[in-house]
């Protein structure tokens, strides 16, 4: 199984293969819609922590909208993900309002975790997902969790999970990549390099790049344009059926550029100019815009309505209170047991879904 | 019903809560058809098949972390670590994720990692763990740990029943050693209550796991003193209450356990004591513990590091002196 | 639990009023019950319906409530004994009056029941020397000797104003022991007071409150964070009116929950009326007097007994009638909110154990000393007010369960009754409409009104 850079057969829209596996006009212009909608909410995020409304930390993803949009879109109601700091783009797709992560921002009890998790570290239950830890890649694993559970009851439901150049240096991606190909669980995992860990460089991170990795284990490694939100789609769409089937993992290195700092803490001054002035030529955005006005979207009118949506989701959030002192040390323990719900997905193939067979 | 030993009870447990609900199922290295490192699920395989009876690969973190997705996906995963040792392995996944995650997030995470724990047999520093105080310290994890036969099976089904992680502390010295009267069926004893192993009105020794037996051993025949011997069973949320009462009616303390000194489950009871029962104290509280080594491989040199009889004997003697 | 005063004469020959306390019968099948502890010793005090002794049964743990105040003449039977259901436990000198003398002192025995406080001047029985003796040589004293005077018996000595210099110490050192002391004030000499040592726990220091770490002002959370924390936003009128401002935790779940449920099931309410008059007379009959909720919860576990459709979870679109009753009892917590501890195994409790397990949970709820879960598994709700004279209510379901039942006022009303030779007439009966809200997803009218019927039967014919 060796590595490929070209467009998986399977899902080639000419060929003849389930129905309603292309993309129409109409999916199109949602590609660009969630695209569109990380990129403004993490500028108005950006702004929010400016005027010190955002305590602690602050990490957005610019430049890799394509990643978590593109992967995400192929995913149906009933599939599970454990979304990571950079992939916004997979929160708001699956139906997170752009308000409840600004509030969960700015630390507000209205927020997903009331205030007791910060930045990015939320899963919204109800639709599916697992909120994120801060040691990287441990999502690998409960990933690998919920996949096995898919697998024990036969259901042809997908995992999917991110994670960054960096982490492929731990243990326990090893010990994920290692699990997922011995037990051939559904799960797709989706490694977004984005050139950096922090201030170190993929050169200092590793000797082989990671998708590589993935034939040793057991399973298919493809690499993808992860500024090209469609072939982001493509992989990621094969991947999940080959998973629905019964054929285990799929590791899809994303290949972005992280366009700012590690955090809005960090200058980035370890990053060449000529690195960002090359990439900022490829904004996934700029990209995309182009192809989905040919296809007949209006990006202006597009672009119009979500900040218009922005604007009320921010004061919806700056509405919401900062949490009650007197509940810090509620909820250590659970009285019931978790109970997961679907998530939203708009790509048009789930449109019409009765069943679950893919 | 005839006596059985710990290790049965516990297998007995770990099988009726498999029958009973069939999203229980159990991961570990070696627990398939090997029927685990101390057979503890020898026959589960053929019972219950390699999907409930998961062989896994030698990944701590991988049993954890993964425990933990399934856990949060319906199922109610029985992790088994081979020696309590080897936690330190998936303590990542035990404490940032597990414990975590309902404070967090909201979402529940129920599953059990049991622990073969304890020394006495030449296990070595890396067999012979009593990592207990570790777990303490990671708000949102239970633990427990019991003493007798009859208590493994019930704390077995209520850890397994928790929404929460509960980590269950089997004693590897209890196994074959300690049988008991057990209730056939399924039942549970609850979370949070400690049991008196015997009741006095002298001297009041607070123990758990392998060192109530030793605890009670030591005190059979002290003097003539009446000595009252409290079993914790869980750790975690303690039983305050319990300790307390007992503290109140005897006014003299000795806490014992088999871990190491410092920051130990007895350092927890005894600033308990002395926040809550200042005043009912008719002495200084004492601990017996192990000194703070790794625990020794010869047997000499283990002999003189883990508690024993007599040293219980001498420290309650002296207190009961004071 | 029934109790017969009787006329006795006690030891001083002055006449003792005895009411006997017996092992109660917990539940329809149960023969025998075990003393696990005695909450009171010999000599002490006990009020009416505080806790005196704990038993168990094959079924369940409870508390059993003391059947009259009074001073504890006789324990019979030790803890630990398993006896027959009736059998004479301990008798209360139910004449004896608080902080009068008594034969026999006892130890405390760290029970946390509440001790009535009692006046220094009560009268001593026999004429105490307040001074020690000469002849005794003082050991222990505090002055010229090393040895320590330890908490408990600090504490101990200031109760009974007893100078230690006058006791004799067995300790190390020569010092006092708790036992020491113990042992010389029951012997009489050196106490002021008749006062029973207290058996209430040492004063306890209380719990540092979390987060005791002294971070009040804010501050910068992260270097380089230029976050800036705002002052907290107030109402004026906020802080004046009760009810107000941003929902507690507690609130938020309920309404949450509120929401839900009727979001989820198909709510219809039934209601039914009973004549309370046979729970009156078996309320005034019993040897204290229970709530109508305790009747009212009994008769309703034998109609859901019945009618297991009524005693069911739904989840999703599964319906489970279940055979055990673990009954919801909704407590309020004044404006706060309200909880619903489960009485678990409900079908096994009388109408008094069932008394007596909403007394503890109730209280149990009020102190937030409830265990976590214990809100959980339940299979039907009950809820009642309280005494504000309100008729008829809709309560709403408590998920996942079928049905919910709310006890209102028993109000004395006019209504019809029909003699045996089929005359009608006007009485005056004291009614109670026992409003049930069901789910019309699992249930159908028919069978809440059969349940009704058969509750309603229940309280119209109770008997004992």
């Amino acid at each position: 199984m060796a590595t490929s850079t070209a467009k998986p057969a399977a899902l080639d829209p000419q060929r003849s293969g389930a129905e309603g596996t292309a993309l129409t006009a109409s999916d199109r212009g949602e590609l660009l819609r969630y695209m569109l909608l990380m990129r403004s909410t993490e500028e108005r995020a950006l702004s929010l922590y400016r005027q010190g409304k955002i305590p602690g930390s602050f990490y957005d993803g610019r430049g890799q909208e394509a990643v978590s949009v593109g992967s995400a879109f192929a995913l149906a109601p009933q599939d599970r993900t454990c979304i990571l700091h950079r992939d916004l783009g997979a929160h708001l797709l699956r139906g997170v309002a752009p308000g409840l992560v600004l509030a969960q921002m700015m630390g507000r009890a209205g927020g997903p975790t009331g205030g007791r998790d910060g930045n990015m570290h939320f899963g919204v239950a109800e639709l599916g997902n697992v909120g994120m830890v801060s040691m990287l890649p441990d999502m690998m694993l409960v990933a690998c969790g919920l996949a096995l559970s898919f697998q024990m009851r036969s259901e042809p439901r997908v995992a999917m999970t991110w994670f960054g150049d960096g982490s492929t240096a731990n243990g326990q991606w090893h010990e994920a990549m290692n699990l997922a190909g011995v037990r051939r669980l559904p799960i797709v995992f989706v490694l977004e390099n984005n050139q950096f860990a922090y201030s170190t460089p993929n050169e200092r991170e590793f000797a082989v790049d990671p998708v590589e990795r993935a034939a040793v284990y057991g399973f298919p490694g493809v690499r993808v344009d992860g500024n090209d939100v469609e072939a982001v789609f493509e992989a990621a769409n094969a991947a999940c059926d080959r998973a629905r089937a019964g054929g285990g993992p799929t590791l899809i290195e994303a290949v972005t550029m992280r366009m700012h700092g590690h955090g809005a803490h960090d200058d980035m001054n370890y990053v060449p100019p000529e690195m960002i002035e090359e990439w900022s030529k490829k904004d996934p955005i700029d990209a995309y815009s182009a192809r989905a006005e040919r296809e007949g979207v209006d990006v202006q009118a597009l672009k119009a309505e979500i900040k218009e949506l922005i604007d009320r989701e921010t004061d919806w959030a700056l509405d919401q209170p900062m949490p009650d002192p007197a509940t810090a040390t509620e909820r250590v323990f659970a009285t019931e047991d978790p109970k997961l719900g679907d998530g939203k997905a708009p790509w048009s193939r789930w449109a019409n879904q009765t069943d679950r067979e893919p | 019903m005839p006596a059985i030993t710990y290790l049965e009870a516990i297998s007995d447990g770990l099988r009726e809560e498999m029958r009973d609900d069939d999203s229980v199922f159990c991961l570990g290295e070696d627990i398939g058809a090997f029927g685990g490192a101390f057979k503890v699920t020898d026959g589960f395989y053929e019972e219950f098949g390699s999907d409930r009876v998961w062989d896994t690969p030698l990944a701590e973190n991988a049993i954890v972390g993964t425990a933990v997705g399934a856990a949060i996906e319906g199922w109610r995963p029985v992790c088994e670590m081979q020696f309590a040792d080897f936690i330190a392995c998936g303590f990542d996944q035990l404490v940032n994720v597990a414990a975590k995650m309902n404070y967090r997030q909201g979402v529940s995470v129920p599953m059990v990692v049991r622990l073969p724990s304890g020394g006495g047999f030449s296990g070595g520093p890396y067999h012979s763990q009593n990592p207990e105080a570790w777990f303490m310290q990671a708000p949102g994890l239970k633990v427990v740990a019991p003493a007798t036969a009859e208590d493994a099976k019930g704390l077995l089904a209520s850890a397994i029943r928790d929404p929460n992680p509960v980590i269950y502390l089997e004693h590897k010295h209890l196994y074959r050693r300690i049988k008991g009267d057990v209730r056939a069926g399924r039942y549970e004893t609850p979370l949070g209550e400690l049991r008196v192993a015997r009741a006095g009105t002298d001297l009041t020794v607070v123990a758990y796991g392998a060192m109530v037996h030793t605890a009670l051993e030591a005190t059979e025949d002290l003097d003539g003193a009446s000595v009252e011997v409290l079993d914790l069973r869980t750790l975690c949320p303690m039983d305050t209450d319990g300790i307390l009462k007992s503290v109140r009616k005897t006014s003299k303390v000795v806490v014992l356990h088999e871990a190491t000194r410092s920051c130990g489950v007895g350092a927890e009871v005894c600033a308990l004591i002395g926040e809550e029962a200042f005043e009912d104290l008719d002495g200084p509280i004492v601990r017996v513990t192990a000194p703070d080594v790794p625990i020794p491989f010869s047997p000499p040199l283990e002999r003189a590091v883990l508690p024993q009889v007599d040293g219980v004997k001498e420290a309650c003697r002296e207190l009961l002196a004071y | 639990m029934s109790s017969s005063p009787t006329e006795q004469t006690g030891s001083l020959g002055e006449s003792q009023e005895l009411t006997e306390v017996v092992m109660p019968q917990m539940g329809v099948s149960v023969a025998e019950g075990t003393i696990t502890a005695w909450r009171k010793q010999v000599g002490d005090w006990v009020e009416r319906d505080e806790p005196i002794l704990d038993i168990s049964t094959d079924k369940v743990e409870t508390e059993v409530p003391s059947p009259a105040a009074g001073r504890v003449a006789e324990l019979i039977v030790a803890e630990g004994e398993t006896v027959e259901v009736g059998t004479l436990l301990a008798t209360l000198d139910t004449g004896a009056k608080p902080g009068e003398a008594h034969a026999a002192e006892a130890n405390g025995d760290g029970s946390q029941a509440a001790e009535p406080k009692v006046p220094t001047a009560a009268a001593t029985e026999s004429a105490a020397p307040a001074q020690p003796t000469g002849s005794k040589a003082p050991r222990g004293t505090n002055s010229g000797n090393a040895a320590p005077v330890s908490p408990v018996v600090r504490r101990i000595a200031d109760e009974h104003s007893v100078d230690l210099g006058a006791v004799p110490g067995t300790g190390r050192r020569g010092r006092v022991t708790k036992k020491d002391l113990l042992i010389f004030i029951e012997s009489g000499e050196g106490t002021e007071g008749a006062q029973p040592p207290t058996s209430a726990g040492s004063s306890s220091t209380p719990a540092p409150s979390p987060g005791s770490t002294g971070a009040s002002a804010p501050r910068a959370l992260h270097i380089e964070s230029p976050y800036v924390e705002e002052p907290p936003l107030t109402s004026a009128d906020a802080a004046k009116l009760p009810g107000g401002g941003e929902m507690s935790v507690m609130r938020k779940r309920i309404a949450e929950h509120m929401v839900r449920s009727v979001q989820t099931a198909a709510h219809c309410t039934t209601v039914t009326e009973a004549d309370m008059a046979a729970v009156e007379r078996a309320r005034k009959g019993g040897p204290k007097k229970l709530s109508y909720l305790a009747f009212v919860a009994r008769a309703t576990v034998g109609a859901l007994r019945e009618n297991p459709q009524l005693n069911a979870t739904i989840e999703g679109d599964r319906i489970t009638p279940h055979e055990e009753v673990h009954l919801g009892i909704a407590v309020s917590l004044g404006d706060a909110g309200l909880v619903v501890p489960v009485i678990r195994n409900a079908h096994e409790l009388s109408h008094e154990g069932i008394a007596a397990r909403i007394a503890d949970v109730a209280e149990r709820a009020r102190s937030k000393r409830l265990e976590p879960g214990e809100t959980q598994g339940g299979t039907f709700t009950i809820t009642n007010p309280g005494p504000f004279g309100t008729l008829i209510s809709t309560p709403i379901i408590n998920q996942p369960q079928v049905g919910i039942l709310d006890l209102e006022a028993v109000a004395k009303r006019p209504v019809v009754v029909t003699d045996a030779d089929g005359n009608d007439s006007i009485a005056i009966r004291p009614m109670s409409y026992l409003c049930l809200s069901w789910d019309h997803r699992a249930i159908d009218g028919v069978r809440a009104a059969q349940f009704l019927a058969a509750l309603r039967a229940g309280l119209e014919g109770w008997r004992g």
